[in-house]
């Protein structure tokens, strides 16, 4: 038993009052004349045993009632077991994980996690996890024992990433809702690398036991894996020497110096290999170039030769399509021939895509089918032939993009063909400020996509802009703005397809942006995000998402969309195939998918390359998660928690309140009663 | 007027003439004249003569001017002597609330003087006493008699203990001729010893009447817890408890005024209870009614 609030008993000292009034106290008798005693007798009751007879009751009463007000402020508690086994859940966690299938692991791990759920008391619940990608509940807590080790049973070594932080997450989740105290057992090779940046993130609730079965233990064994790859997913010339060649970045985990043979294979057939001495524990980059492949999608792979511990991750597959190149409408005003020029020249620069630059007046395209082309630039076009303009509406809603740059005409005509709103306003900043500059990236926006970009917001912050149009964003998405607020860059969505705007030009007038190298980076990425390339061809990592369509629905249309997992089965029913938007990829393998927009795409999935590390946490680590070790600060906070989990607290403030207001009442009815004999009296 | 009567109010005028005066005139003004005709010197009326009447009464002169036997008729009229031998021992000095019991007593007895002097024109003496004759006033008539008395009343401060036995001699010897006796006290005695004492005045021939003074508390006294009781007389002091108050305090008090009431009437005297709360008319009405029955 305990007190939450010890310094409440300092009120004890209360007690004294009723001492000192029934017990201490005087009766401090002032004689009282009569005429005669000739009548009286001495009394037969003694004061003191008078008060100590007639008032003992209400003494107590009193005396308890204090004691009882002072307890109840002090929140007295008791400690009960926690439950006993049957009040516990028994959680079993089985790594499922890519580096689970490393020599024996999964297997061990599962006998393991057999064994301990057969040994577990057969009345109390039990719920089977899967960790891999994401956390997996394959039961509901139960005691049915032939379903829990049939769930256990069933859980095949997956293809994705485990991380302990996600189950840390999941578990502080599901300690909310389940009150019952936890006992986790997790069977895992305990990577270090699934190891969250946070330690706390990893950190489990008080009401959860954490019971480690490593299956791996000491030193990894040695492991050769392909780190990194870079291939293009679009060739369209494969003796072109600046994009036909494949790069791939070979590390050793723990490894010797020692010399590998790498092989490319294309669709299954092996065209090339490589001899490289990988240096001990550390990396080597090969290339194959140039790559003969056909038409169509190529599915290939770079194979490290020979066997090592870990033989699931000696491959790395991708994708090559090879088509002939794409041609791009750039439509300019009339009177703008320089915007192609620089438009063209940075598209020309990058390697990664091949596209065909085809520059038109706006005037000129009453009869251009914009379907034939991969996307539409309207360079300063703001007056565009209705039939065109009609038939790039079409072409946007079925999934087409184009990107309008608006230059000086927007002052003159403040309409924006296929926008659906105007210019409120046109900036010229050479009159006013000089120049205005980017203040704001969306660095997370595909076209504008950088993973660190520099302090000078990505190179962004280098160019002037002159002028720029002013422009409503509404629903659409700004992933740009000048210093003064405009928005450079809005991406609108209509149908399946996207509309990009820039509300400056290209032609090296109202801004000098052509002239900086950010520019040939964002050309191509955005030529890349508007022929929607970027997630045709390719690999991806597991447990990575595909968008299969736009997030708004299509107008007057339900296009399907069609995935074929690396088995050539089809996991979308024909009901998901009609709504689902996005399709996680799960295991490693080719993927074939069917957009919504009509697109065919081949995507190579390849295992987080994190999981090659074979290298266990560290043993004091282990033993700081779980609780159980013998080291100073934390293991006596993990020693309370055990000491929480294991015993309840149950606080009796309330029922002592409770029998203190029964005492009251006592104490009122029976005071009361004296009174009352005394008035009897009167 | 009978709010003229109230202990209380009464306990709030100083002086006992005066006292006296309010209560007896508020008290006259509620009686009927006696319809008695006696031998005062005070005429009533003429009657005319009828065979069988006294011819002494004839007024001669009244038959002399109109050759008519007429009667003169006077009013009745007695020449009875008053004593009011009044107790002024410490036990008198109790009180529960205005006025005490001395107080009441006094007031008693200067009303009853009054009554006796100013209205009926009676003899009236005082004799307070406590263990022994503290003062003597003789019952007289004379002019100045009621100013005496009252300073006797005045001067009766409670003190020393009652002793019935003590005085005795005093008041036979000095209660010689026939009178009305009336004996103010609380009378914590024995009634068997007071009988005893008092009974001699009876055989002069006195009428003798026994005001029994006590307080309310007295008779129903009320303890809130036990307490430590002083006898004003003694200064004996003993403790007492509520429950002893309430039951058996009551039966030994009420049996106590029973016995004394039943041996004093049985001596043939009369007993009067007075409690200090109540009005002092009941005294008075007691006075005239023995007076009457004396007559």
């Amino acid at each position: 038993m305990g007190f939450l609030s010890p310094w409440f008993l300092t009120g004890l000292a209360a007690l004294g009052v009723p001492v000192f009034v029934h017990l201490l106290r005087k009766h401090v008798t002032t004689p009282r004349p009569v005429s005669s005693l000739m009548f009286f007798e001495r009394g037969i009751q003694s004061s003191t045993r008078h008060k100590r007879l007639r008032y003992l009751v209400l003494f107590a009463l009193r005396a308890a009632l204090v004691l009882l007000v002072v307890l109840a402020f002090a929140a007295p508690f008791i400690r009960r077991p926690a439950s006993d086994a049957n009040g516990r859940l028994f959680l079993i966690v089985l790594d499922k994980s890519f580096s689970m299938r490393a020599g024996t692991r999964f297997a061990d791990a599962k006998r393991q996690a057999l064994a301990t759920l057969a040994a577990k008391p057969h009345a109390q619940k039990a719920q089977v996890l899967a960790l891999g990608g994401q956390l997996e509940m394959l039961t509901q807590p139960i005691s049915d024992q032939a379903q829990l080790r049939s769930a256990l049973e069933s859980i095949q070594p997956g293809d994705g990433r485990a991380n302990f932080g996600e189950l840390g997450r999941s578990i502080r989740t599901m300690s909310e809702t389940v009150k019952t105290p936890i006992d986790l057992h997790l069977f895992s090779d305990m990577q270090r690398t699934a190891m969250p940046a946070n330690f706390a993130d990893m950190v489990f609730p008080p009401n959860v036991t954490l019971t480690l079965h490593a299956e791996a233990k000491g030193t990894a064994p040695p492991n050769w894996t392909i780190e990194r790859l870079s291939a293009p997913p679009e060739l369209s010339d494969p003796k072109d020497p600046k994009r036909s060649h494949v790069q791939a970045v070979v590390a050793g985990f723990g490894t010797p110096a020692v010399e590998k043979t790498l092989s490319l294979l294309v669709n299954g057939k092996s065209i090339a290999s490589r001899k490289v001495n990988v240096p001990a524990n550390g990396r080597i980059t090969v290339d194959f170039a140039p790559i003969d492949v056909g038409y169509g999608f190529n599915r290939c792979e770079i194979k490290i030769e020979g066997s090592d511990a870990f033989p699931a991750d000696d491959a790395s597959i991708f994708v090559i399509r090879r088509s002939d190149p794409e041609r791009v409408l750039f439509v300019h005003a009339s009177n703008d021939t320089r915007s192609a020029l620089y438009f063209g020249a940075a598209l020309e620069a990058t390697g990664q895509t091949s596209f065909v630059l085809q520059s038109v007046s706006a005037e000129q395209t009453t009869d251009l089918d914009p379907s034939k082309y991969a996307f539409v630039v309207l360079s300063d076009a703001v007056t565009l032939p209705s039939i065109f303009e009609h038939a790039l509406a079409q072409f946007v809603s079925k999934g087409g993009s184009v990107l309008m740059t608006l230059g000086t005409n927007a002052g003159r005509h403040a309409r924006i063909p296929l926008w659906g709103a105007d210019a409120k306003d046109v900036h010229d900043y050479a009159r006013t400020i000089g120049a205005a500059t980017v203040s704001q990236v969306d660095f997370t926006y595909p076209a504008l996509l950088q993973e660190q970009p520099e302090r000078d917001n990505g190179g962004w912050a280098e160019a002037k802009f002159f002028y720029a149009a002013s422009v409503d964003p509404g629903q659409a998405r700004v992933a740009a703005r000048l210093n003064d607020g405009t928005p450079l860059l809005l991406d609108k969505q209509q149908g399946e397809g996207h509309i990009l705007l820039f509300t400056s030009g290209f032609e090296n007038l109202t801004n000098d942006l052509p002239l900086h190298p950010v520019f040939v980076s964002f050309v191509d990425k955005a030529a890349r995000y508007l022929s929607g390339r970027e997630r045709l061809t390719g690999s991806q990592v597991v447990d990575s998402f595909v968008q299969l369509r736009s997030n708004a629905a299509p107008i007057g249309e339900v296009a399907s969309v069609e995935v074929i997992d690396p088995d050539g089965k089809r996991p979308l029913s024909l009901g998901e195939a009609r709504t689902v938007q996005t399709y996680q990829l799960r295991r490693a393998g080719f993927y074939q998918v069917r957009y919504a927009n009509g697109r065919d795409a081949a995507i190579g999935v390849n295992p987080d390359r994190r999981e090659s590390d074979l290298q266990p946490m560290a043993d004091d680590v282990q033993q700081l998660w779980s609780g159980s070790g013998n080291t100073a600060p934390p293991q006596s906070s993990s020693a309370n928690v055990t000491d929480e989990a294991k015993y309840r607290r149950v606080n009796l403030w309330w029922y002592v309140m409770l029998f203190a207001l029964a005492v009251a009442l006592a104490e009122t009815v029976l005071a009361s009663s004296y009174m009352a004999t005394q008035r009897e009296e009167a | 007027m009978q709010r003229f009567l109230d202990p209380v109010v009464l306990a709030g005028i100083s002086s006992l003439d005066l006292l006296a005066k309010t209560v007896v005139d508020g008290f006259v003004a509620g009686l009927h004249r006696s319809p008695d005709f006696g031998f005062s010197q005070e005429f009533a009326e003429y009657r005319a003569y009828v065979p069988g009447d006294d011819l002494r009464h004839v007024d001669w002169n009244l038959f002399a001017r109109t050759e008519r036997c007429y009667l003169k008729r006077y009013r009745g009229e007695t020449n009875s002597q008053l004593t009011v031998l009044l107790d002024a021992s410490n036990s008198m000095r109790y009180t529960s609330g205005p006025p005490p019991k001395m107080d009441y007593a006094r007031f008693v007895a200067a009303s009853i003087l009054y009554l006796a002097i100013h209205n009926q024109r009676d003899a009236a003496g005082l004799i307070v006493f406590d263990d022994e004759v503290r003062e003597y006033i003789r019952p007289s008539r004379r002019q100045g008699q009621l100013t005496r008395l009252f300073a006797g009343l005045e001067n009766a401060e409670p003190r020393a203990r009652t002793n019935f036995g003590g005085p005795l001699e005093h008041f036979q010897a000095l209660l010689h001729r026939r009178g009305l006796a009336i004996v103010i006290s609380d009378f914590y005695e024995d009634p068997e010893v007071i009988v005893r004492t008092i009974e001699p005045l009876r055989f002069h021939g006195n009428d003798v009447v026994l005001f029994h003074i006590l307080d309310p508390q007295e008779l129903r006294p009320e303890l809130k817890g036990p307490a430590i009781l002083v006898d004003l007389e003694t200064d004996r002091e003993i403790e007492v408890i509520p429950e002893y108050t309430k039951t058996t305090y009551r039966t030994k008090i009420d049996s106590h005024i029973e016995q004394l009431r039943s041996r004093v009437q049985g001596a043939g005297m009369d007993y009067h209870l007075l409690l200090t709360n109540q009005p002092l008319d009941s005294a008075l009405r007691e006075y005239l009614s023995l007076r009457k029955a004396a007559n």
